[in-house]
């Protein structure tokens, strides 16, 4: 069989897994401190071809290539102005921590709120902490410090929904804290499109490609072995 | 390859409520003590899509929306110069008892007189604790102080009460520009520091600029989202025709 089929095909799969991340960054365009993924493709080990009479080698052959990594953007996303007392965004890099169900979890997400207690919450109603991991509560007049939320540096912080992260905290992120202000989102919706046409006729290639190598296979199977006969 | 169509699809659907949403808070540019609504967007779970080398890799499923409060911010005043009109200055909602025995709280200080002398709401729920004005009194006669005393022809008919809840968010709109308590929200509590003004309303807190900005963002956003899953129908289309 020839490899290239396989090469085609593999450039495809690698293709849809990109778009359909491209698609959900889009989708995400308006959430809040959200970070983009990218989907990272590597190629597949190359096989060294050779001359099976003398031995002699032609040149490497790359076998195709895989989307096998999903890369989480970190940087920082700027600032939008709300006027609201309770949005918060981080200025620089860091998150806030906020104890879930399921433990410590982090947020670029500012968008607090008062709870029954006069705690500060997040929009799911979980306790958001303080650098020392204790609740912060809320004053009468329905504000709060920017002192009083913890900043916490998250290496390798993975993406768990509901605009969560999970990771270990390893002290005090450099970021500043400011009220009435929300992170944006990370996603550039002119890039993300650019990039899902982009994928869209790198896809279309590999349909093409397979379509040629098909049809050069045809040939072979129907017309060199075949006795032209007038 | 479905799962791309709709991530896309939940993007719209998320812009979709943010767009409801906006288009409310205009409809409300005049309602006296409307807050607007805030809309919160988060990203949904990322389930795991298997590669070729055995690894798995999460990938995000879309995006979704929905209301997570009221802005608190104060409205401008308008003054009218209706005796009976009444704004508050400062955090707090007017506590009203209304037809179905329950406490709503509301910031439109519209008040006028039912048949009985009492002070009502636009509705006609009347403010908790009653205040009735004396017989042959007429609104007109009636002196407001910043401290919600009522008095008329100078002499003392209760105090209007200003309350607020812990978490003002979780205050359940009842559609008749009143809230209800709800166990999230917490028990009402006397305002700090708040003051009352007659002769002037508060108007809606909705800021129309910033409203009609976040209503093109809404709409471009949902175009694009649209236009991925275009995209995504187009690769299926391409898949289909590779072999003919």
């Amino acid at each position: 069989m020839d490899p290239g089929l396989y090469i085609a095909a593999s450039g495809m799969l690698a293709e849809q897994v990109r778009q359909n991340a491209l698609s959900n960054n889009l989708s995400n365009a308006s959430t809040p401190g959200y970070q983009p993924q990218s989907v990272a493709q590597q190629s597949f080990g190359a096989i060294l071809m050779s001359n099976s009479a003398t031995g002699q080698p032609i040149g490497s052959l790359d076998t195709g290539v895989t989307a096998n990594t999903v890369v989480t953007a970190s940087a920082p996303t700027p600032l939008q102005q709300t006027g609201q007392p309770l949005d918060f965004g981080v200025s620089g890099t860091g998150y806030f921590g906020v104890r879930t169900s399921s433990g410590v979890q982090y947020t670029r997400d500012g968008q607090f709120q008062a709870n029954a207690s006069n705690q500060l919450v997040d929009a799911n109603g979980d306790l958001v902490l303080g650098q020392t991991g204790q609740p912060i509560t809320v004053s009468a007049k329905g504000t709060v410090s920017t002192s009083a939320l913890g900043v916490f540096n998250v290496p390798n912080a993975a993406e768990q929904g509901s605009n969560l992260f999970t990771g270990a905290a390893s002290g005090r992120a450099t970021g500043t804290v400011e009220s009435g202000q929300l992170n944006e989102s990370g996603v550039d919706a002119i890039q993300t499109t650019t990039d899902m046409i982009a994928s869209l006729r790198a896809y279309q290639a590999g349909q093409s490609a397979i379509q040629s190598i098909d049809q050069t296979m045809q040939e072979n199977a129907t017309s060199v072995g075949s006795l032209g006969g007038t | 390859m479905l799962q791309g169509l709709y991530a896309a699809a939940s993007g719209m659907e998320a812009q979709q409520n943010q767009f409801n949403a906006i288009s409310n808070d205009l409809a409300n540019l005049n309602t006296p003590g409307y807050q607007s609504t805030e809309v919160g967007f988060s990203d949904l779970l990322y389930s795991g899509a298997g590669s070729a080398s055995g690894t798995t890799m999460a990938t995000g499923t879309g995006a979704a929306s929905s209301i997570i409060g009221r802005s608190q911010t104060e409205g401008a005043l308008d003054t009218t110069g209706q005796p009976l009109d009444v704004a508050i200055s400062g955090e707090g909602f007017l506590q009203v008892r209304r037809n179905d025995g329950s406490i709503g709280l509301t910031r439109d200080g519209t008040l006028q007189t039912n048949s009985q002398g009492e002070i009502t709401d636009t509705q006609g729920n009347p403010l908790v604790p009653s205040i009735k004005l004396p017989t042959g009194d007429s609104p007109a006669d009636v002196t407001i102080d910043p401290n919600g005393n009522v008095s008329s022809k100078g002499q003392k008919l209760g105090t209007i009460a200003i309350v607020n809840v812990p978490a003002p968010d979780q205050l359940q709109p009842n559609g008749d520009n009143t809230y209800s308590v709800t166990a999230g929200s917490g028990a009402t509590r006397a305002a700090t520091g708040s003051t009352l003004q007659q002769g002037a309303l508060e108007g809606s807190n909705v800021d129309a600029n910033a409203a009609m900005t976040d209503m093109i963002n809404a709409q471009r956003t949902y175009q694009m989202a649209s236009q991925a899953i275009q995209y995504q129908s187009q690769m299926l289309q391409i898949a289909d025709t590779l072999k003919k």
